[in-house]
């Protein structure tokens, strides 16, 4: 039973690893290898990317209907007589008439700043859902911005402080047997972890560590 | 027994035999009146005022005796305090019952049934809006509560006996507040001296199925945040602040998560199913109150787990469930008292002062008791390194934290710009798709790799090891999507993240299955057993892949959708996206409490008829003014065709829009993952297991409570 099970592991492992027959020293730089070959290989896929995304983009620009750009800029506009709701999606009458200024401004070929700038100039600032950059509506901007900083900022500095003064000891918990040859460290690790989490909770592990042992 | 055990249930037993008689008498003579001895006229509305007011004193009585119980160390009161919390959930029952039935009767000169249900309604609309106004539903969140409160009392066996009291008399203490409301200012059982012929009818926005379990499952949800709250106040309060609590109310917050899960999906199924502006979620005030303590639940769930495995964050753990909690309050006080403009309007009420003093009392009560504890929690393990499972979880709830406090910032930015300028700003929907879309995706992104970290410390080799394969499908995933034309940066981002989590979840669980696999199991059985083994864990993946397809839904049908209107004379048709829409006429149906028209159009697609489709209004007697929209939604694969019916104009013209909706139904295939994985999580485990005798496999093995397993196993070997 117990020899069944180790030899079950062991092709497991010749399965797993890229070259089984040879030693650790060379599988380490073996793996370099082949990180740096991934690493080459992202980087490779990203310029592909972008090169696709630059000729799609001369190729065929973004392309959007009247309707769609009326929306568009009715969906940044506040129906001003409604509770909550823009005016893209209101069925208001004023809703209705200015979305159709919207077309006939789109129509007279303004772009849709122009036309959002045009009703901020009638309406006042509460008309757009967007808080402008500028002036106290920055504040709307800025404090989540602060808070999300101020929160990593606290993580970091609670981290450092910690960290001083605690001796961390290299723990390997990988229990060998004597004709188990490591091929790959990284694999067992992780292989460890998941086991040792797993075994928490099931019997089936700890039964099969206490074996091994 | 000592006196103050038997003084509730004396009272109790009393009661039950006088309102026993009352509803035989009842039912003996009219079904809804009964007129006794005396001859004055008795309601069930009537029965339901006084199950209130005696649930009321219940409550108090229940917060003294517990506190006293604990203080005094008399394990009797506390039993007392147990019985009569029973009590208090007996009378809601009771006035609950009596609220359904004078629904069911359609007693009219119960204010709240002529203002919230008319005779054309059919029952189940009746009987739903008993929390269709603000009286019903305060009256279901105190049921619900007291309901919780039962469930906790008759379960709390294996809860560490010193919490107890304290807990029984927080939640007692929340459930006095809401009776102290029912019974003054927002009484569901008031009567008019003169009953109405007929009722005012539902709000027709109302009246569909998604509201029959969309408002119960929102509040249910708000409600159960009271456990773990009342849980953190007695944790506090004894100075117990080990992992116990923790333990003791881990599977209530999953409850709590799944239902306001629920709660939210449905909410966003019923806005895209009813409102008819072709999107789920339009980050409306009273959304985004229902989505933050959802947020911070989340957070606290995360979070959890660092304290179990590590003894971490305490502090912090202590802190969200208070949130939590309060944030619940906050986002009844926002509904009812329309401090901020919200499409949710039709529930204003005057009573918007009493939940903010609540909210002031609650913040005051838990921020002192915080303070109070806060130098005697210390950390039982330290930080070894930021490359970890719990440096990950620790990302996950700055971020979590972070949405949370933002939605907040942004729902009430406009009134702190009043109160500081006297002028109010408008914070809508492109703001939070602004704020939120980066932080969703670095939530996205610590979601795929938080699992592939070990606890303490990972190496940059190992992780590196892990991450190649979802790394290398992602960068495929990027370069593909142009192709098919994602031309959008900001989509293609998303969706590479995406395709990066999914995969490394997948991924994940492919080597826990052959980890499994090389115990000798078969990888189906492997698969499996996974699931059996670890629920938490797994069940916790198959949320993450619902939330993962929910944002694949989230990113297409905000950068893809499509739109048209289109103003229609018979025999005439519309194109959007390769649908080809032909218009036949409208249908007119009048019935007696509504008029129904509908717009006939057919769908055509790659030429051939698709079939017919008949978005259309209903306009119902009592609210003339507000034609309800009967939406048609067409689901082509991933692509759903969402056409509104605008305007009409006799039977020969119709004014539609038509929403072109890509992979939406993906949002609802998620959520639904979502909340099978919550359920999963949370469904209760055997509490035995066999452990196999360490010399052999045979099925004798003795059985050992899983709480003694580590010691068997030491003793073993």
């Amino acid at each position: 039973m117990n020899i069944n099970n180790d030899n079950k592991i062991n092709n497991i492992q010749n399965t797993c690893d890229l070259s089984p027959s040879v030693g650790t020293r060379f599988i380490a730089s073996a793996r370099n290898s082949l990180r740096v070959r991934g690493l080459v290989c992202i980087l490779a896929a990203l310029a592909v990317m972008a090169a696709v995304w630059s000729t799609l983009l001369i190729i065929k620009p973004k392309q959007e209907t009247l309707d769609q750009r009326v929306q568009d800029v009715a969906s940044q506009l506040r129906c001003p007589v409604c509770q909550g709701e823009s005016v893209a999606d209101s069925q208001a009458t004023i809703a209705q008439q200015m979305r159709q200024v919207i077309r006939e401004q789109l129509q007279s070929g303004k772009s849709k700043q122009d036309i959002v700038q045009y009703f901020v100039r009638s309406y006042g600032d509460q008309i757009v859902w967007l808080p402008p950059w500028q002036g106290f509506s920055l504040l709307a901007w800025l404090v989540p911005m602060a808070f999300l900083l101020g929160g990593a900022v606290l993580v970091v500095i609670v981290l450092r402080e910690r960290r001083t003064g605690v001796a961390v000891a290299g723990a390997s918990k990988t229990v060998h047997n004597e004709n188990e040859i490591v091929l790959d460290a990284d694999l067992e690790q992780y292989r460890a972890q998941l086991e040792a989490e797993l075994a928490e909770e099931d019997s089936l592990f700890r039964h099969y560590r206490t074996e091994v042992k | 027994m000592t006196k103050s055990a038997l003084a509730p249930e004396n009272v109790g037993t009393q009661f039950i035999a006088s309102v026993s008689q009352f509803i035989a008498c009842g039912v003996g003579t009219r079904f809804i009146t009964s007129v006794c001895k005396n001859g004055t006229t008795v309601y069930f509305s009537d029965l339901g005022s006084i199950a209130l007011i005696l649930a009321l004193g219940f409550a108090l009585y229940t917060v003294v005796i517990a506190v006293l119980g604990a203080v005094r160390a008399q394990p009797q009161l506390v039993i007392s305090a147990k019985r009569s919390l029973l009590v208090v959930t007996f009378f809601l029952l009771l006035a609950s019952a009596a609220l359904v039935v004078s629904f069911l009767t359609h007693d009219f000169g119960v204010n709240y049934v002529a203002q919230t249900s008319s005779r054309a309604m059919p029952w189940y609309f009746t009987t739903a809006a008993f929390y269709g106004g603000q009286q019903g539903s305060l009256l279901y969140w105190a049921l619900i509560l007291s309901l919780f409160s039962a469930i906790f009392v008759l379960t709390s066996r294996r809860t560490p006996v010193a919490l107890v009291p304290y807990v029984i008399a927080t939640l007692m203490g929340i459930e006095t507040f809401f009776l102290i409301v029912l019974t003054s200012v927002s009484n569901p059982f008031v009567r008019s001296a003169v009953a109405p012929p007929d009722g005012a009818g539902l709000n027709p926005l109302l009246m569909d199925p998604g509201m029959l379990i969309h408002p119960p499952m929102l509040l249910m949800g708000y409600v159960s945040f009271s456990l773990p709250f009342a849980f953190v106040v007695a944790a506090m309060i004894t100075g117990k602040l080990n992992n116990e609590w923790l333990r003791a109310i881990r599977r209530w917050t999953l409850a709590a998560w799944t239902i306001q899960t629920t709660g939210l999906i449905l909410g966003a199924w019923w806005a895209y199913h009813v409102l008819g502006w072709g999107g789920y979620w339009s980050w409306d005030p009273v959304e985004n109150a229902a989505l933050l303590p959802w947020l911070t639940a989340t957070a606290f769930l995360h979070s959890t787990m660092v304290q179990e495995r590590r003894g971490m964050l305490k502090v912090w753990n202590l802190f969200l469930p208070i949130a939590t909690f309060a944030l619940s309050i906050f986002g009844t006080f926002e509904v009812r008292s329309g401090v901020i403009s919200s499409v949710h309007s039709f529930a204003y009420s005057n009573i918007g002062a009493y939940f903010l003093t609540f909210l002031a009392i609650v913040i005051a009560f838990s921020s002192a008791l915080f303070l109070f504890r806060l130098p005697k929690v210390r950390p039982d393990q330290e930080f070894d390194s930021i490359l970890s499972r719990e440096g990950i979880f620790l990302l996950n709830n700055l971020l979590l934290t972070g949405i949370a406090f933002a939605t907040l910032w942004g729902t009430l930015f406009p009134l702190i710009s009043a109160f500081m300028r006297g002028q109010t700003m408008t914070v809508g929907a492109p703001f939070y798709d602004n704020v939120m879309g980066p932080l969703l995706v670095v939530l996205i992104l610590a979601m795929g790799i938080g699992p592939l970290l070990a606890w303490r410390r990972t190496s940059l080799t190992a992780l590196w090891r892990n991450l190649s394969v979802p790394i290398v499908i992602a960068a495929l995933c990027a370069v593909i999507l142009p192709l098919l034309g994602v031309i959008d940066i900001a989509a293609n981002i998303g969706f590479t993240v995406c395709a990066f989590t999914a995969v490394a979840m997948l991924y994940e669980l492919w080597r826990g299955m052959r980890v499994r696999h090389a115990h000798g199991e078969a990888y189906a059985i492997a698969l499996v057993m996974l699931f059996k083994r670890y629920r938490q864990r797994y069940g916790g993946y198959v949320v993450h892949l619902g939330l993962v397809l929910l944002v694949v839904g989230m990113i297409g049908s905000h950068y893809f959708q499509l739109q048209r209107d289109a103003v229609l004379n018979q025999g005439q048709d519309t194109q959007l996206a390769g649908y080809r829409l032909t218009y036949l006429g409208n249908i007119d149906t009048k019935e007696p409490d509504k008029e129904t028209i509908t717009a006939q159009l057919q769908i055509w697609h790659d030429g051939q008829l698709q079939g017919y489709i008949y978005p259309g209004r209903v306009i119902y007697r009592n609210y003339g003014n507000q034609p309800a929209s009967l939406i048609s939604i067409t689901t082509f694969g991933a692509t759903d065709l969402y056409i509104y019916l605008e305007n009409w104009s006799g039977l020969s013209q119709a004014d539609i829009h038509v929403f072109v909706n890509p992979l939406v139904p993906f949002v609802w295939y998620g959520a639904l993952l979502m909340i099978i994985g919550g359920v999963f999580c949370w469904w209760p485990e055997r509490r035995r297991v066999v452990l196999p005798h360490p010399q052999g496999r045979d099925k004798s093995g003795p059985y050992i409570s899983r709480n003694k397993l580590p010691e068997y196993i030491e003793s073993k070997a």
